[in-house]
């Protein structure tokens, strides 16, 4: 493949929808051209600077609750006819509020607080599945590549402020891809890339502050959601919060776990006791 | 997509892609409120239409761009669509965006210039690089075949890196050509 073929299928190859038998022919030519190697530097760090922050950015809370007032209003349509009724009959409507009240006072301030955490695990969540993704197709350069877990250990030791202990290789199918220092929800974590089973599983590393902002119960250990089609497992352990993404289920255990522990690798939620 | 939880959920999990869209298609944050909520609307009444095996972002950002030229024509200022040739590929090169990096633009900049891209480049540029859909998915929302996007993608990528080396002036167009 010539380097004039290969700049002119540079977007297609970024935005990863390059034909497939395609995608091997770039990948010879830029492992040794370094025109072009240099050429597709330059385009990640063009979309990364100028187009990531494009993205779109969080809702206004106060557009955010109207806009959950109307789904809301959408969707529940029988409780809305219960409460036209009641609004016909003020004395009986007057009495099923203040029992209403009375029932959901004590539980207001604990589920409001669930809700919330909740929600944050599954912006978390999406934050992941999204950096995930941009490793998996190549989207975002590695910072370390071909180290040992030692010694990315000690290089984000000396960029990040926080404890980065990374999992041993213990099982043979699994493979470190490489790693660098990504942005998650504006906290810069560490990103380590593992290649398992032919898929890309990624881990992020945190400080442990985030992880208690999450607000969650400290049970179950492991909180598992699944998001986009990913299963996004969060937990806190060694003085730092981490935030595993895959799709292949339990077989991303092998990040964390030898192939001897005994796993129940389904995957469910009840595979870490989450709920 | 029959249950009234599930389509919760999926309102709420894209609300923000879809308001940064409208903000995108009107320029406005009240008309964007505006056009998010009738879209929500017009999704939860057509929500038996969605097919499963569609990314439920693309099909809600269609959704989306209809009533936004349904809004424009009750206002009778309909969206400019530009004439431009569709060619299925461009035979020049992705231009190089060392300069541009050496600029340090403002991300403002940046806004600016794909405001001045032809209406159906910016679109594709748009809905590719902000809102991060497929080919196929925007080729779904703009209801074109994946050869056209990727013509519209490679030309406005290319007139947006034009723009942003200073070889156009980057000004926002007048509000009747957005």
């Amino acid at each position: 493949m010539t380097c004039n073929l290969v700049r002119a299928r540079l977007f297609e190859y970024l935005d990863g929808e390059l034909p497939g038998e395609q995608r091997p022919a770039v990948d010879d030519h830029l492992r040794t051209c370094l025109e072009c190697q240099h050429a597709l530097e330059l385009e990640q760090a063009f979309r990364e600077i100028y187009m990531v922050p494009l993205r779109p950015d969080q809702t206004p809370d106060a557009v955010r609750g109207r806009v959950a007032h109307l789904v809301v209003g959408l969707t529940e349509s029988r409780r809305a006819r219960w409460a036209r009724r009641f609004r016909r009959r003020p004395i009986v409507s007057a009495a099923v509020a203040a029992l209403v009240l009375a029932v959901s006072a004590s539980t207001l301030v604990l589920t409001s607080a669930r809700r919330e955490a909740s929600a944050s695990l599954l912006r978390l969540a999406d934050a992941s599945v999204e950096q995930h993704q941009k490793l998996a197709r190549g989207l975002l350069p590695f910072d370390i590549a071909r180290m040992s877990p030692r010694e990315a250990e000690q290089w984000f030791g000396n960029k990040l402020d926080f404890n980065v202990r990374l999992p041993e290789l213990k099982d043979e199918n699994l493979t470190f891809l490489g790693g660098r220092i990504s942005h998650l929800r504006d906290i810069d974590v560490a990103a380590l890339e593992y290649r398992v089973d032919e898929k890309n599983v990624t881990l992020f590393i945190m400080p442990a502050e985030q992880y208690r902002k999450l607000g969650l119960l400290s049970e179950p250990k492991f909180k598992m959601v699944n998001r986009q089609g990913y299963d996004v497992i969060v937990w806190s352990a060694h003085g730092a919060a981490y935030a595993l993404v895959s799709e292949i289920g339990g077989r991303s255990c092998a990040v964390c776990h030898s192939a001897e522990e005994k796993l129940d690798v389904t995957l469910t939620p009840q595979a870490h006791g989450a709920r | 997509m029959d249950a009234p939880a599930d389509f919760r959920e999926l309102a709420l999990k894209y609300t923000d892609s879809l308001y940064n869209y409208a903000r995108i298609l009107t320029r406005s944050e009240t008309e964007a409120e505006d056009l998010l909520q009738e879209t929500l609307l017009r999704a939860y009444r057509g929500r038996s239409s969605l097919d499963p095996e569609l990314n439920p972002k693309a099909w809600l950002l269609k959704i989306m761009k209809h009533s936004h030229i349904d809004r424009c024509r009750r206002k009778l200022a309909r969206p400019i669509e530009a004439e431009l040739p569709e060619e299925a590929t461009d035979s020049s090169l992705p231009l190089n965006p060392e300069e541009i990096l050496l600029r340090r633009l403002a991300i403002e900049d940046v806004r600016n210039a794909i405001r001045r891209l032809p209406s159906v480049w910016r679109e594709a540029v748009e809905l590719r690089d902000i809102e991060g859909l497929s080919y196929q998915e925007i080729a779904h929302v703009i209801d074109k075949p994946i050869g056209t996007v990727m013509s519209r993608l490679y030309r406005g990528r290319n007139l947006l890196r034009s723009f942003l080396q200073g070889h156009h002036a980057i000004e926002p167009r007048r509000a009747r050509d957005l």
